[in-house]
């Protein structure tokens, strides 16, 4: 819009001089249209966000270092199955394409939990899994977390001077590549960066409106899969009852659970009645890829 | 000579406001143009980052482009509209990417920032990251996913 704004602005006294001017000056035309919107996407990139390829970037920094923490599962058919279910619920997400695309891993672990790195890159917990009941229920968590990619919540954990303070870093040079003294700025900006993410992905969880919003964005999803978005109530209600046994992992970073159920119980769309067959098929193989 | 020179700058402002208003950006590592409005729809091209294509018209969350010789449908969320457009003059040579574009994409945290912040913390693990990225998941096998569990065709 800023971009739109500026180009307006300058449009007339681009005429003026257009009109002005005479046709031995014709040759340097194009080069005053072309200076005059560089001025305008400097200008406006002053101040812009975050862009697709820069979370891809912050993410896959973020997965390396959950990574660091965590062991990645050697099961290959589960890792298939929750690929496929990850693509499709992504598939029938608000954002399908990320720059990256959508990955999906298990790490190795009791802890019940998952993470969603910026960018498409979602970690579920082999704890986690145990803790669903149906492929519909995974599909759920899946899709809670996929939410969190689309809404960009990862990277709004990123401190807001933190970016500013990187934008006056890339708008110091037009130049694709960075002096050492950049560089080494870039890299202490992209580093806290990272720890802004990490922190909020594992330590602190996200804000309780992006959960909430998260949840209502995963039971559409949900629906629009042909999944029963009522698996997402039904995983909740399992892990409300799980929460006096293991109180880290989800419980630690996301709100009281019997929160999540009352804020999405009345969000949840209605749907046709899944056909027995779906729902035999889905059972099958759920129950030959996790149990 | 007055006359003259309005007429040429006329059809310069034509010329780039045509640009302006036809062109989407892939903002995707890497893309499909398909034969008709579906995510399975058969491949006609592939498109990479920052290629330039001409935007025909809009169906749902589809559109419709032209690139090079192939016409066919891209999802709204793999492209961005860019108001922003540069003379050709600008252009680099053989390529539809403006210089200002490629800066764009290539500027902020990018991968030289990532190879000097890996070199930094050798520690951390990048060889598993690019692990799960290539895992293979064939489009085939979605689609087969989807239509033996009951699912519904995005």
């Amino acid at each position: 819009m800023t971009k739109k704004c500026l180009a307006l602005l300058c449009a007339p006294l681009l005429l003026a001089a257009l009109v002005s001017c005479d046709t031995s000056s014709f040759g340097n035309i194009s080069q005053h249209i072309g200076t005059a919107m560089t001025v305008v996407d400097q200008t406006s990139r002053a101040s812009r966000p975050i862009t697709d390829e820069e979370e891809y970037y912050v993410g896959r920094a973020v997965a390396a270092k959950i990574l660091g923490s965590y062991q990645l599962t050697t099961n290959a058919q589960l890792t298939r199955y929750v690929n496929l279910i990850g693509r499709t619920v992504a598939l029938n997400s608000d954002k399908p394409f990320t720059y990256g695309g959508y990955h999906f891993a298990i790490l190795e672990t009791n802890e019940i939990n998952a993470f969603a790195a910026p960018g498409g890159t979602i970690f579920i917990t082999s704890g986690m899994i145990r803790t669903t009941a149906s492929e519909d229920e995974l599909a759920a968590v899946l899709a809670h977390e996929v939410a969190h990619i689309c809404k960009r919540d990862g990277i709004a954990a990123i401190k807001s001077a933190r970016w500013t303070e990187a934008l006056t870093v890339i708008g110091a040079t037009a130049a694709r590549n960075y002096t050492s003294g950049e560089v080494s700025q870039l890299v202490s900006l992209f580093e806290g960066s990272i720890d802004d993410v990490f922190k909020t992905l594992v330590v602190n969880g996200y804000g309780r409106s992006q959960e909430y919003a998260a949840d209502e964005s995963a039971a559409q999803t949900l629906a629009k899969c042909g999944y029963d978005p009522r698996a997402l109530l039904s995983f909740l209600k399992r892990l409300e009852q799980r929460s006096g046994s293991s109180g880290g992992g989800i419980m630690a970073t996301h709100p009281a659970t019997g929160d999540r159920i009352e804020n999405v119980s009345g969000k949840i769309p209605s749907t046709a009645p899944i056909h027995p067959r779906a729902i035999e098929a889905r059972a099958a193989r759920y129950g030959a890829a996790v149990r | 000579m007055m006359k003259k020179a309005i007429f040429l700058s006329l059809i310069i402002v034509f010329t780039a406001a045509a640009a302006l208003a036809d062109t989407v950006t892939v903002i995707t590592k890497e893309n499909a143009i398909r034969e008709y409005a579906k995510f399975f729809a058969p491949v006609k091209a592939t498109v990479r980052y920052n290629d330039r294509l001409e935007a025909l018209s809009m169906e749902g969350d589809w559109y419709k482009v032209k690139y090079g010789p192939s016409i066919g449908y891209i999802h709204r969320t793999a492209v961005e509209k860019r108001a922003v457009a540069q003379p050709a003059s600008y252009a680099r040579k053989g390529s539809s990417v403006s210089q200002s574009e490629a800066a764009l994409a290539g500027k902020g945290f990018n991968p030289q920032v990532e190879a000097s912040y890996k070199r930094q913390h050798p520690e951390m693990k990048y060889g598993l990251v690019d692990s799960v990225e290539h895992y293979p998941v064939p489009e085939r096998d979605i689609a087969q996913f989807i239509v033996a569990g009951g699912l519904r065709q995005p």
